[in-house]
């Protein structure tokens, strides 16, 4: 065995020491609880619970619409956070600071508080349209609340930091000389972007795709309050049966139903973006 | 000192007449006081409320504190008893859900010896259900949208768009919903029940592209009215009366409101009992009653507690003679039944384009 092997043999071996504790937290406050839905979803050894939510069209048809949702709001926070978190990276100390704050400082704030902002704002009478309204751009009101534009708008910006931060950080780490070395072989600035920073912050859109997309699988305050009843997630659904009605049994089958369905989309995307960045 | 032994018989006679001097000392006097006791209710104003009208009084003279903790959590409440640590002495339920905590073994039984409620009308003397107050899902209007008088006066009335045309919210719940929508369908208040489901569709079918927001917190509609996002709303009527006190351009409509009972129950296996048993009987005393419903527009159960209601509050008292004969008592016991069932329906019905 060289010196270097026992090195690195004791370095593995104090890795697993240190994250002793961090294991037994998660399994005693998450994967015993977890266990615990699951065996609370086949009570009795039945799977009567499965099959009402697989077989009813009003599940799947939730379950599918969440997805849709989910996805939309990924594509969106991409679209609208990648290059804020550009710019962030690429500008100097001071701005860098300002952009972490602004991005924050929501981020801080409660999630109830924001939709609460958002419902002021978004209104029939609502900050934007009376504004829209009084520059007489618009005759009569936006349909901006009670409907799907509003939680989209609502969870868009709860989940915007999540996108944000890992793709900011991911174009920090692009070395400047690359981009400059495309620039000098005669690449137009676009063209460096698209061919070199892109695929090296890939990495960062896949953990901010992962983070938005399985946080909005779970949401269900902002869209029970921003889409006027019209917009129901599925976990609006599991929330009914076990604060409303009392059938675990049957919020533990929803919760395993999303919860296998997320773990497939996780598998998917990083799946992509393994091939992606390969 | 020799240590005392004791066999399995000696032992056993011990502890019977330990039992016995413990009894006789509780006849005699009170169980030992905790240090406090945990009250669960909705939160916000009701819970100023709850402080101002018993917790306060309680406190000053038990000794006792008592610590406040919301919302109501009826998930909580199971947890909480199938976990056997019970962190609540009291706690609030839906007007709806007594039948099921009951049916489910969640709660204690109230001592009648302790909490008096010889002035509650009979129905409201549950065994394990301590009635509150008396709360009605109204009607309630712009009175800038419809003078006093012109307003929409029954469910037939709010759904005819033609005469009362603007935008409406209601709550995103089969409760109270399936009834107004027989109701505006002609059926009579005393045949609403067993709801006849079909019916009740077809005729919320009608309303619902009327309908601007179907509503999920009790504070939603009563904002609503308040920003003008719609000029009709179903709500809770204390929600209503807090807005008309301060001056908000609102009224409600009695006609056709559907009453309910505030309820607090004791959770299965809660510390002290005697405690919350007394709390309770704090809780039916008539004149404090009435400093609640004074507060709130949240009158009590015991019938002795109008006389100290406030004249200017009384007809925003849903027990009040004239707004009572207009109302009708929700059916808990059907919806016991028919709840899971109905808010699948509802949600498929919500869904559908």
């Amino acid at each position: 065995m060289t010196p270097a092997d026992r090195v690195r043999r004791r370095a593995v071996g104090s890795a697993i020491v240190l994250s002793v504790p961090a294991v037994l937290l998660l399994l005693a406050l998450f994967a015993v609880p977890l266990l615990r839905l699951l065996a609370l979803s086949v009570e009795g050894g039945s799977l009567v619970a499965y099959q009402r939510a697989l077989t009813n069209e009003l599940y799947l048809r939730v379950i599918f619409e969440t997805f849709k949702i989910a996805a939309v709001v990924t594509l969106l926070t991409l679209a609208l956070g990648y290059p804020v978190a550009y710019v962030m990276a690429t500008s100097g100390r001071v701005w860098q600071l300002v952009g972490i704050a602004f991005v924050l400082l929501p981020f801080w704030t409660s999630i109830l508080v924001r939709t609460y902002a958002w419902m002021v704002m978004l209104g029939r009478n609502g900050v934007v349209n009376r504004t829209l309204i009084g520059w007489g751009v618009i005759d009569s009101p936006l349909p901006l609340l009670n409907n799907l534009a509003g939680v989209l708008i609502g969870m868009v910006h709860v989940l915007l930091p999540y996108m944000i931060l890992p793709v900011f950080n991911a174009v920090k780490k692009v070395d400047p000389n690359l981009v400059l070395a495309a620039e000098g072989l005669g690449a137009p600035r676009w063209r460096a972007f698209l061919r070199v920073t892109l695929p090296l912050t890939m990495n960062g859109v896949a953990a901010g795709v992962t983070l938005v997309f399985t946080l909005s699988l779970g949401f269900f305050i902002t869209p029970a309050l921003l889409g006027g009843g019209r917009v129901v997630m599925i976990a609006n659904l599991i929330e009914e049966q076990v604060r409303e009605l009392l059938n675990w049994a049957f919020a533990g089958a929803l919760s395993a139903i999303l919860l296998a369905l997320t773990l497939a989309a996780f598998w998917g995307i990083s799946r992509i973006a393994r091939t992606r960045s390969a | 000192m020799t240590p005392i032994k004791l066999n399995r018989r000696e032992l056993m006679v011990g502890a019977g007449a330990a039992v016995l001097t413990a009894r006789s000392a509780f006849a005699q006097g009170e169980p030992p006081k905790p240090k406090q006791i945990v009250v669960n209710a909705s939160g916000g104003s009701m819970n100023t409320a709850l402080r101002k009208a018993y917790f306060d009084a309680f406190e000053k003279e038990t000794g006792i504190r008592v610590v406040e903790t919301s919302p109501v959590d009826l998930g909580k409440l199971k947890a909480m008893v199938g976990s056997g640590n019970v962190e609540w002495n009291l706690t609030e339920i839906g007007g709806q859900d007594g039948a099921l905590v009951q049916r489910l073994g969640l709660v204690e039984k109230i001592d009648p010896k302790l909490v008096d409620r010889s002035a509650y009308p009979k129905e409201a003397r549950g065994e394990y259900i301590f009635a509150s107050s008396v709360y009605s899902t109204v009607l309630a209007y712009r009175t800038d949208v419809f003078a006093p008088g012109k307003q929409p006066k029954g469910w037939a009335e709010f759904w005819d768009v033609k005469r009362f045309p603007g935008p409406r919210s209601m709550r995103n719940h089969p409760v109270d919903n399936l009834e107004y929508a027989l109701l505006a369908d002609g059926v009579p208040a005393d045949k609403l029940y067993p709801i006849d489901m079909d019916r009740a569709f077809k005729k919320l079918d009608e309303i619902k592209p009327h309908v601007n927001v179907w509503w999920t917190t009790g504070q939603q509609p009563a904002q609503l009215l308040l920003d003008k996002e719609v000029v009709l709303a179903t709500g809770w009527n204390g929600r209503f009366f807090d807005l008309m006190k301060k001056g908000a351009p609102i009224a409600v409509d009695w006609t056709q409101g559907s009453l309910k009972q505030g309820t607090f129950v004791i959770p299965k296996g809660a510390k002290d009992p005697y405690w919350a048993n007394k709390m309770l009987a704090y809780m039916s005393d008539a004149k404090r009653q009435s400093i609640y419903a004074n507060e709130l527009g949240y009158p009590g159960l015991n019938l002795e507690s109008i006389k100290y209601i406030d004249p200017q509050a009384a007809p925003h008292m849903p027990t009040h003679p004239e707004n009572l004969s207009k109302q009708f008592w929700l059916n808990v016991a059907w919806w016991d039944g028919n709840l899971e069932k109905s808010m699948e329906r509802w949600k498929q019905w919500l869904l559908k384009k």
